[in-house]
């Protein structure tokens, strides 16, 4: 691991090198847990535009730490506790006629009843488990874009995944 | 392996071959593949860095330039501070004093010179000195004026006036005298103006006013070279200057110190300055520290 030259992070280069490394997933993250009502892009740029601000406090090996918690206070400012409902997007069927209607139509009941829990997990889980399961990241990456442990991870999306069975058992 | 372990595995992409077949056997398999395979439905709307960084960077790169003004502005405003600071200290009064014993060279702005006797000060204008050539002197000193505008020597008694000359000034207790050595010097003293040639002398001491034609033409003064010459002069003003010359307190109380003296005393020996000084008189001193008693022999 190469050592940071400098204190901190006031330079055109390596901001554009660390917006571009984070900026996706930072968009992501804000929209797993909070939905998409409150602007989670807008957040992204508010969160980039003050770390730029304290360029001159911020180390390197800070900075992404710095950026996911300004951003998550960013959106706690503009939020109370609500229930967050995630878009469902359709995908698209590769052929329709091979699915009968019933097919079609126990599929879209199935995908409601996911999205009801989703929004019945609890924050961290419906977080930890959507970078899983939709962003395809392993343990290890979404432990170090959240600042907790690899174990904790595990707990949440594990903790995730048999909740949501049994709420799609329930309903 | 139990099944909790299998299915975290299968979540964390780590399931070696052995074990994903194991993991396909479970009865909750094929429930929780399709729990997966829905979730892809949930993914994020999308968001291309490359493209929003292009629209941060006008507000993040005007912000910098913010940070770049304001530095350059609270730089600007320390050298202000430190120019008017600088100019206001050069539009001050330069002052060169001597101490008892204590001869000094001072050269002005236009590289005129100033020799400064002992116990002596001068006061002029470093900034002001190209329009106004102007020296308050309090003390003695020797003047070799460089040819220019008009010269002014300002004293408590009187203002010596030249255009560039060798002349020396010498403004004491009861004691005002100008001798010019070269060139011509206007003196403005006691409400009447008087012109010397080189070689003349003006006194004005304890109340006697006398013009007189030194014999001797020397160049300069002989204090420059370490002695302090005296024609006809009172010995209470030769007592005066032999304590700006040493450190050293006199008593004359025995003596009448209106004696007028003729002669001249070194700076650079006590006892030889003070038998100088007392014998042609026929007086004697005693010495005790720095304090001196001079008797009648």
């Amino acid at each position: 691991m190469s050592q940071p030259i400098k204190d901190n992070i006031c330079e055109n280069a390596f901001f554009e090198h660390f917006y571009k490394k984070y900026a996706k997933d930072l968009h992501n993250f804000l929209y797993y847990k909070f939905g998409e009502r409150l602007n989670p892009e807008d957040k992204v740029q508010e969160a980039f535009i003050k770390v730029w601000q304290n360029c001159s406090k911020i180390s390197p090996d800070k900075a992404k730490s710095f950026l996911f918690t300004t951003a998550n206070n960013l959106m706690l400012n503009a939020v109370a506790h609500e229930k967050v409902v995630l878009k469902y997007n359709k995908q698209p069927q590769k052929s329709a006629t091979k699915e009968s209607p019933e097919f079609v139509m126990q599929e879209k009941e199935y995908h409601q009843k996911l999205q009801k829990a989703l929004s019945n997990l609890t924050e961290a889980q419906r977080v930890a488990f959507l970078m899983n399961r939709v962003e395809g990241k392993r343990f290890k990456e979404i432990a170090s874009l959240l600042d907790i442990s690899t174990k904790a991870v595990e707990k949440r999306i594990y903790g995730a995944l048999k909740k949501l069975r049994e709420d799609i058992k329930e309903l | 392996m139990n099944k909790d372990e299998l299915i975290k595995k299968w979540l964390d992409n780590n399931l070696n071959s052995q074990e994903q077949k194991a993991f396909e056997q479970l009865p909750d398999y094929k429930e929780i593949i399709r729990l997966g395979n829905a979730m892809t439905s949930f993914k994020a709307p999308e968001f291309i860095a490359d493209k929003s960084f292009e629209a941060l960077k006008p507000k993040i790169y005007t912000k910098s330039h913010k940070n770049w003004y304001r530095t350059l502005l609270r730089i600007a405003a320390v050298l202000a501070l430190g120019f008017s600071i600088y100019y206001y200290s050069g539009s001050l009064d330069t002052n060169i004093n001597t101490d008892i014993a204590q001869l000094t060279t001072v050269e002005l702005p236009d590289t005129s010179e100033v020799e400064l006797n002992a116990n002596s000060s001068i006061t002029y204008n470093n900034r002001k000195w190209e329009e106004n050539r102007e020296v308050h002197l309090s003390g003695e000193a020797f003047f070799k004026v460089a040819k220019g505008k008009k010269f002014d020597v300002i004293t408590n008694d009187g203002i010596v006036s030249v255009l560039g000359t060798q002349f020396n000034v010498k403004q004491r207790k009861n004691y005002f005298e100008v001798t010019c050595f070269e060139g011509l010097v206007s003196i403005k003293y006691n409400g009447s103006e008087t012109k010397l040639k080189p070689g003349n002398t003006v006194k004005l001491i304890d109340g006697k006013h006398l013009i007189a034609k030194e014999n001797i033409f020397a160049s300069a003064p002989t204090w420059l070279e370490g002695e302090s010459s005296f024609t006809e002069i009172p010995l209470k003003h030769v007592i005066s200057e032999l304590e700006n010359h040493y450190n050293l307190t006199v008593d004359s109380d025995e003596v009448d110190t209106s004696r007028l003296f003729t002669g001249s005393f070194t700076h650079k020996n006590l006892d030889l300055a003070l038998k100088s000084i007392t014998i042609p008189l026929n007086l004697g001193y005693n010495k005790s520290g720095s304090s001196i008693v001079l008797r009648r022999e």
